[in-house]
């Protein structure tokens, strides 16, 4: 078996600090929510008021949109947007790349200043890519929950749920 | 890019379906929507035109519950299929765990599937992955074409050079889900066994 060694693997330790970092960027910026993504838009963590029903179609159309930027970005010989900001008439929303692999997004409205929002984000996204370079050295916590039998109980998932 | 989460005991993973324009991707999605039961499935988003062609993607989440104590999810996107949408492709592209190649079973569309697999080739590779170890399902859509029309297995096989790359193969008419669970399986595995 070959695996693909671009799977991340986010353990609980780390988990728990990008969970404070979130909740600490929420609280400092007044913001409402804070979501924490993959590159290829599935969400890692979010943080904020309430219990959002739309987080998954929201981490995949904010990565959809990193992602046709950044190819914007390539058309106009730039290296990558590292930032965009979306202004709305109540909510905006201020997008930071991580490492070119995770990406924050923090949701505010008008009552928080999109200048706080920014140094604030800049440091949070140093202190998320000190996490990932730990989390892209993880290979033993895949063996612990990828073993056959996790495979044979998924293939069985598949057939079932999947069927004509 | 699967994610696994473990303190949230969660696995992600984002499956692309590929193909050149009005082969079917979209309509393989809407079937799938369609079908399976409500607790598996999330809304189906289209970022579409007025005329309901594919902008930006479509994109289904499914839930398949809990496989020994992880909460497993599978995203399914689609790319829009036009030529002009070269760089929309590559943005969807971006971290696909695996790639179900949607082939139109027109004769007259065979240069249309060989082009956009090349293309497929040349993104996946710039991903830095290899095109070849890359999990990719190849499924034969609109076997329902008029007999004038309808490209052979043989042909297609030997235009899309299925058989010496070994890629599982389904028949498929999306619009009807004849072979739609079929290629997701198919891609399910794949994806599952280059975890």
């Amino acid at each position: 078996m070959d695996p693909q060694l671009t799977s991340i693997i986010v353990p609980t330790e780390e988990l728990g600090q990008i969970e404070e970092c979130l909740v600490r960027l929420v609280e400092d910026t007044g913001s409402d929510y804070a979501l924490l993504l993959d590159k290829s838009g599935q969400v890692i963590c979010s943080k904020g008021d309430g219990d959002r029903q739309d987080i998954t179609a929201l981490g995949a159309l904010i990565a959809g949109v990193f992602a046709s930027s950044r190819e914007v970005a390539k058309l106009l010989r730039e290296r990558d947007f590292r930032a965009s900001f979306q202004q709305g008439v109540r909510e905006n929303i201020f997008i930071a790349l991580i490492e070119e692999q995770w990406i924050l997004c923090i949701i505010f409205n008008k009552g928080t200043h999109i200048g706080l929002v920014k140094v604030l984000t800049k440091k949070a996204t140093d202190e998320l890519a000190s996490v990932l370079e730990r989390v892209r050295q993880q290979h033993k916590a895949r063996d612990e929950v990828l073993g056959s039998s996790f495979r044979t109980s998924m293939e069985d998932t598949i057939d079932l749920l999947f069927r004509d | 890019m699967a994610l696994i989460n473990v303190a949230a005991r969660e696995i992600h993973c984002k499956i692309v379906y590929y193909g050149p324009g009005m082969c079917g991707k979209t309509t393989n999605l809407q079937y799938i929507h369609s079908q399976v039961p409500k607790d598996v499935k999330g809304d189906l988003l289209s970022i579409a035109t007025e005329t309901e062609r594919t902008l930006f993607f479509d994109f289904l989440p499914l839930d398949l519950g809990k496989v020994r104590g992880f909460q497993t999810r599978f995203h399914l996107y689609t790319v829009p299929g036009q030529v002009l949408y070269e760089r929309t492709r590559v943005a969807v592209l971006n971290g696909s765990d695996g790639v179900v190649f949607v082939a139109d079973s027109n004769k007259n569309k065979m240069q249309e599937n060989v082009n956009s697999l090349k293309e497929l080739a040349q993104n996946v590779t710039r991903q830095n992955k290899k095109f070849a170890e890359f999990p990719i399902v190849i499924q034969y859509n609109k076997r329902d074409l008029p007999r004038e029309v309808l490209a052979s297995v043989q042909t297609m096989d030997h235009f899309l050079g299925v058989t010496k790359m070994n890629w599982p193969r389904v028949e498929a008419v999306a619009t009807t889900g004849t072979g739609v669970f079929e290629t997701l399986r198919a891609i399910s595995r794949a994806v599952i066994s280059k975890l």
